[in-house]
């Protein structure tokens, strides 16, 4: 069944995979399994995303599936008894609005198994140090697709690394201009074009 | 006889005829130079950001940056002076500087739904009924619900219409700054979002890609609906400052937004009407593609030869869209922004003779900006990528 499931939501059936899980918890299945298996489904995206052969919207519909299943499955569930692959502090850097990427960014990480705590946009450099230090986060990841946010992105890095946080937090930089230059300028440990790297970026941080 | 007025002295074409040349796919006697400016002709002077609204600031600041770092070829423009004018185009909720945002931030969008999904329908049918005014009567739809003090109805005609006259005028004024200085115009009007991705911009991306699941079908008639309309605008604009150029914008339309599949099936279509319909009119166009285009590079060999530029921001690989299509379309581009904020006068040199000598080979070739040209650009690297035309650009040397 949790096959099935991890199948469904793979192909991007919303229909079929919201049927299934209502089948499987109809039938008493476990729910830590079920969730389980809508992240496989959501790992097969992300590769799928990575070959080209999916693109951004299979992966925004394939991410509504999963909060949709989640949604069905959540009831079943005792509290505290999902595990989480780690803390992620998430957010738009100072002086930039731009939401899509990042929420995006953020669904793809919760579907993945991860914490995200996301702090919105136009995010000052000590609210991101403040949650990194609250949530030991051991990932931050900031987006800006403005060229004015590298400054903002230095800025965060900075104030991570004045904090005492820098050895603790990894941090990843997205967004449409970024590129290795601005990696180096910024001095964050990798960045990604796009939401399936990031995951991979966190699976190789963080997993 | 009107006097022809050459850039530089190496130069035998003047730039109208060297645009001309370039997207008739023909060698021209240099590379021409075009970056896309707009806040960086404030930083370059020392405003604000918010200045730009001012039409005096705003006209100082560009021939300061001309004369100083200039010349080049031709004068892209995509400013209004007032703010309610940049909605009409892309009508999306903005935040501008010294109105929501502070006057040393720029322009931000926000993504929410202006238009609702029982608008595909509406379109449809006010396209069938008035097909020369469909796009007018859609804009001012949605300009009273970005706007809460624009009153619907006659009342938004009211508060546009008399803008828009005066911004056309503002234009018409500016414009002889660029001509008597020996530069063209890059395009009577611009940039206009293709109806298809007018839709993902106003219904709001998410919203948008579950309306291509949920009925495809409507969203490629009203595309197609709103053609006529868009060809009236453009036409009107054309006749009344001569250059026949357009200016159209793709923002949402790269494959990092579609499946190559998706483009071909659903935005292609509108995209072919529309560039056919100018086509009758002798109307050259500029494609604005935000993104990575190279999936769908193929399928825009379906428009036609020497008549269309594509311009690529840097996301794209410019050498690749050379081999794919370059025997097509003029090809636009791209020097990125990072390169441009944080990289090396050196840097930029390299990579614009790069440009020029591949990209630029056999003619067909605009040298620019990926995209805007970024606003912390080092003032030394706009500069060796203006002079890179020079240097790298003649053709008979």
């Amino acid at each position: 069944m949790s096959e099935k499931i991890a199948a469904l939501i793979a192909a991007v059936e919303e229909d079929m995979t919201l049927e299934e899980v209502r089948k499987a918890l109809g039938d008493g299945a476990d729910p830590l399994s079920l969730v389980e298996a809508l992240r496989e489904g959501m790992a097969v995206v992300g590769d799928k995303y990575e070959a080209r052969e999916y693109f951004l919207p299979d992966l925004i519909l394939s991410a509504e599936i999963f909060k949709e299943s989640i949604a069905l499955i959540e009831p079943h569930l005792q509290s505290g008894n999902t595990t989480t692959k780690g803390a992620v502090v998430i957010g738009t850097v100072h002086g930039d609005i731009h939401d899509i990427g990042k929420n995006i960014v953020a669904t793809m990480l919760k579907c993945n198994g991860y914490d995200v705590h996301d702090l919105g946009v136009d995010v000052p450099p000590q609210v991101f140090v403040e949650k990194a230090s609250s949530t030991q986060a051991g990932l931050v990841a900031m987006s800006g697709l403005l060229t004015l946010a590298f400054d903002a992105m230095k800025d965060t890095v900075d104030a991570l690394a004045e904090a005492g946080l820098r050895d603790k937090a990894k941090v990843i930089i997205g967004g449409g201009p970024v590129n290795e230059k601005v990696l180096e300028y910024c001095g964050a440990d990798a960045f990604g074009k796009d939401p399936a790297e990031a995951v991979r970026l966190a699976n190789r941080y963080l997993a | 006889m009107k006097k022809r007025i050459m850039l530089y002295p190496g130069d035998t074409m003047t730039a109208e005829e060297r645009m001309k040349a370039v997207i008739r796919l023909q060698v021209p006697d240099r590379v021409p130079a075009v970056p896309c400016v707009y806040y960086y002709f404030a930083t370059y002077s020392g405003l604000t950001f918010a200045d730009l609204f001012d039409p005096k600031l705003y006209r100082r600041a560009t021939m300061k940056l001309f004369d100083e770092l200039g010349p080049w070829d031709a004068y892209n423009f995509f400013h209004t002076y007032y703010r309610e004018l940049a909605s009409f185009f892309i009508p999306m909720v903005t935040m501008e500087p010294g109105f929501e945002l502070p006057a040393s931030s720029i322009r931000q969008f926000k993504e929410e739904e202006i238009m609702r999904p029982e608008d595909y329908a509406c379109i449809v049918e006010i396209g069938e009924r008035t097909p020369r005014l469909s796009f007018y009567r859609i804009m001012m739809g949605f300009m009273p619900r970005i706007y809460d003090y624009i009153q619907e109805g006659w009342r938004s005609y009211a508060f546009v219409l008399p803008r828009f006259a005066a911004q056309l005028a503002y234009y018409r004024y500016e414009f002889r700054d660029w001509i008597d200085r020996g530069a063209t115009l890059f395009y009577s009007i611009g940039p206009v979002e293709v109806p298809f991705d007018t839709f993902s911009l106003a219904r709001g991306l998410i919203p948008f890609v579950k309306d291509l699941s949920k009925y495809p079908d409507d969203i490629r008639r009203a595309a197609d609906a709103l053609v006529p309309g868009y060809l009236f605008l453009i036409k009107a604009t054309v006749n009344l400052f001569g250059i026949k150029r357009a200016m159209i914008d793709l923002h949402r339309s790269s494959n990092d937004f579609l499946s190559p599949g998706q483009f071909r099936e659903y935005a292609l279509p509108s995209l072919k009407l529309l560039v056919a319909g100018l086509k009758d009119e002798g109307i050259d166009v500029i494609m604005h593609c935000d993104g990575d285009w190279g999936l769908n590079l193929e399928a825009l060999r379906e428009l036609p030869a020497g008549q269309c530029v594509i311009q690529l921001d840097g996301a794209t690989d410019i050498f690749k869209a050379k081999e794919v299509i370059g025997d097509r379309m003029c090809i636009y581009g791209d020097v990125p922004a990072s390169m441009l904020a944080l990289g090396s006068a050196a840097e930029v040199d390299e990579y614009c003779h790069r440009l020029i000598e591949e990209v630029g080979r056999g003619g067909g070739f605009i040298l620019g900006t990926g995209c805007e040209l970024a606003p912390n650009a080092r003032p030394e690297n706009v500069k060796a990528m203006l002079d890179s035309v020079v240097k790298y650009g003649y053709y008979d040397k």
